[in-house]
């Protein structure tokens, strides 16, 4: 099978190779870029995973270098069950991001017309700039044991159900800050497929299973990774959904920093949190694209 | 070049005066030389134009606040800024005491302070004196006990916090995501008195009692979401609370009390001290003796937001004279039953820090409470 995208690299013009200056400019061009990310994340990453080593004195950082902030940690049983948890959350969001993004994204890229896709992607775009807070707590309006859900099924004669407050009202949280991203992803992955691969395929006798199988999954395999690994990211860190839809029952790593800093301004032990769940992050990142990479090598 | 800072003074004043009615002034560290400004650390809402515009009308000045939540954020803003940035703490009195040794707070002149106006229970506050010498005057308090959701329980059956146990409360025990007020009930549940001076094998029972709560949890909340979960129904029991909550929303029609079980409640306490190094100590004792005159404690009673009861007898005649349907709401009156008899019939305990724990035992508890 030939990926879609090594045609491209393949196809894409010459750079410029025998322009020296043009192409320094285009390198010059990316520095501002490259500067902002120096100055505003790997510094203070760098400053963040320092911190972990100071200590906290009457409410004060103080620099030091000691391992006990990361020994009192890790060996936390909060920690730990915080830690599973997210893990859980993240993974169970992750899949059903997935499974209900990707019909929808498949309807949108390949079946509907060119003018009903933009609609739909437009759809789609509005709830990403629509503040998501917002969002949160008009779920609990609707969720709560007195909200729009339950009048309405007691205005149809029905028990009144308890929704909010637990998993279904955490990943309805959770699926409102992922869903429309991980779908948009998998929309333009798919805008990408070359129809008449799959018309081929079909001609040549395959199945509706055989080609997404053997042709669309493959052929989209590195949006598919980043799609799954933009809900993990976001379900993974995201505050709003456990804290205002579960009560923090259980809480996350990221209710965990909060409530470490709270208590007696523990700055370095929250960095530990913090650095801990950036170490998975990049993990799950890199992990992604291993598989990804790896498939595509296969599949040329 | 004088002249300049002044001119920009008196804009600034003038800009001041306008907005006094209507807004609130919030603290920037600039104001630390400016002698015009009340530089205040508080509980948030305190700088409300309700509380302040009449004590800024009279002294020409502002008050600038810089609010926190809980004890540990004072304590660590407090600690962070330097000599001179305020002027004024409100903190609740059970922190007092690491103000003190940490020599924040001025010691104060007990005879600048309407004292005497207090009821008698209060004139000599245990967490404000310290060597005999006094350090914090109180401003307000109120009681935590056990906030209950009317329509789902009658009064009878919330009077032991063993209703959090019952059946009916499975999923429906909601707590105040601070480890003091909420385990302080657990601890008189457990029938210790005082509930925060326990030894280690009290401790550890609570620990067990607390745990054994997990299955009955809704959640564990904000502020914002302590209102809100009562008011809908996610939640129906909240211990540690207390008419700070449930007086406002009850006031907005939602159906919920308060009730100091058999087994105690708890008093907060709010206090106001001088911060020391503040270069306007008159100032700030002009602003504690405002907020302590009867009609500065009617307004600290009143407020929309948070209504409270406070400890000035004269404030409370006053509060009868001109408000009496509010008097009647707070449990004020004089001469009916009111929020005094509680701490008469010795039912409140004070809140206080862990006495014979070191905090972080009692969060690093409350912390595995939440993560079960």
């Amino acid at each position: 099978m030939t990926d879609l995208s090594a045609i491209h690299e393949k196809a894409a013009p010459p750079t410029g190779d025998r322009k020296p200056a043009r192409r320094a400019m285009q390198l010059l061009l990316g520095v501002p870029v490259a500067l902002w990310q120096l100055a505003f994340f790997v510094l203070p990453l760098i400053f963040l995973v320092v911190i972990t080593f100071w200590k906290v004195r009457n409410f004060k950082l103080e620099p030091a270098f000691d391992f006990g902030n990361w020994e009192k940690v890790m060996t936390s049983t909060p920690f730990q069950r915080a830690l599973f948890y997210t893990f859980e959350v993240a993974s169970i969001t992750t899949v059903l991001a997935m499974l209900l993004a990707f019909p929808a994204a498949h309807a949108i890229a390949l079946r509907l017309s060119e003018k009903a896709r933009a609609r739909w992607i437009a759809f789609l775009i509005i709830p990403i700039f629509s503040s998501y807070i917002l969002k949160v707590y008009a779920w609990q309006v609707v969720l709560s044991p007195g909200g729009i859900v339950n009048v309405v099924l007691q205005w149809l004669g029905l028990p009144a159900v308890d929704l909010l407050g637990g998993a279904f009202s955490l990943y309805v949280g959770l699926l409102t800050l992922t869903l429309p991203v991980v779908t948009l992803i998998l929309v333009f992955s798919m805008m990408g497929l070359d129809r008449n691969q799959l018309e081929a395929a079909r001609n040549l006798g395959a199945s509706g299973w055989q080609v997404l199988t053997q042709v669309t999954l493959p052929a989209i395999k590195s949006g598919l990774g980043l799609a799954g690994v933009t809900a993990f990211l976001m379900s993974f860190g995201d505050y709003a959904s456990p804290v205002f839809l579960t009560g923090s029952n259980p809480p996350t790593l990221s209710i965990l920093i909060v409530d470490t800093v709270k208590s007696g301004s523990q700055w370095p032990r929250a960095s530990v949190v913090g650095v801990s769940m950036l170490a998975i992050l990049t993990l799950a990142f890199v992990l992604v694209q291993v598989v990804t990479q790896k498939r595509k090598i296969g599949g040329v | 070049m004088k002249r300049q800072i002044d001119l920009s003074r008196r804009g600034f004043l003038g800009a001041g005066a306008a907005l006094a009615a209507t807004s609130t002034l919030r603290w920037s560290p600039a104001y630390a030389q400016e002698p015009q400004v009340l530089n205040y650390l508080s509980w948030p809402g305190n700088a409300d134009p309700y509380l302040v515009a009449a004590f800024e009308q009279e002294n020409n000045c502002k008050v600038a606040i810089k609010e926190y939540v809980g004890g540990d954020q004072m304590l660590a803003v407090i600690n962070q800024s330097p000599p001179g940035s305020f002027d004024v703490v409100l903190a609740d009195a059970e922190y007092l005491h690491l103000l003190k040794e940490a020599d924040f707070i001025e010691e104060l002149n007990p005879a600048d302070y309407p004292l005497a106006d207090y009821w008698p229970e209060f004139q000599k506050f245990p967490l404000h004196w310290f060597d005999d010498k006094l350090y914090a005057v109180m401003t307000d308090f109120g009681y935590l006990g056990l906030s209950y959701n009317t329509e789902v329980y009658k009064p009878e059956e919330v009077s032991s916090y063993a209703a959090m146990w019952e059946p009916k409360a499975t999923g429906k025990v909601g707590f105040f995501d601070w480890y003091l007020p909420s385990m302080g009930c657990i601890s008189l549940s457990n029938g210790n008195r005082p509930p925060f001076d326990i030894d280690e094998a009290a401790f550890e029972a609570v620990k067990e009692k607390l745990f054994s709560l997990k299955p009955q949890t809704a959640g564990f909340y904000t502020i914002a979401d302590i209102f809100s979960s009562l008011r809908n129904g996610q939640a129906h029991l909240i211990p540690g609370i207390g008419e700070w909550v449930t007086l406002g929303l009850r006031l907005d029609g939602a159906p919920v009390d308060t009730i100091l079980p058999a087994e105690g409640g708890i008093q907060w306490t709010e206090s106001m001290s001088i911060v020391k190094g503040t270069p306007k100590a008159d100032l700030a004792r002009k602003f504690i003796q405002y907020t302590t005159s009867p009609a500065g404690q009617v307004a600290m009673a009143t407020k929309a937001d948070n209504k409270k009861s406070i400890p000035s007898i004269k404030g409370w005649e006053l509060l009868n004279a001109t408000m009496p349907d509010q008097a009647e709401f707070l449990r004020l009156q004089m001469d009916k039953p009111n929020v005094m008899d509680d701490w008469k019939a010795g039912r409140v305990a004070l809140r206080q820090l862990p006495q014979q724990q070191a905090i972080e035992d009692w969060n690093d508890v409350w912390s595995e409470m939440k993560s079960l």
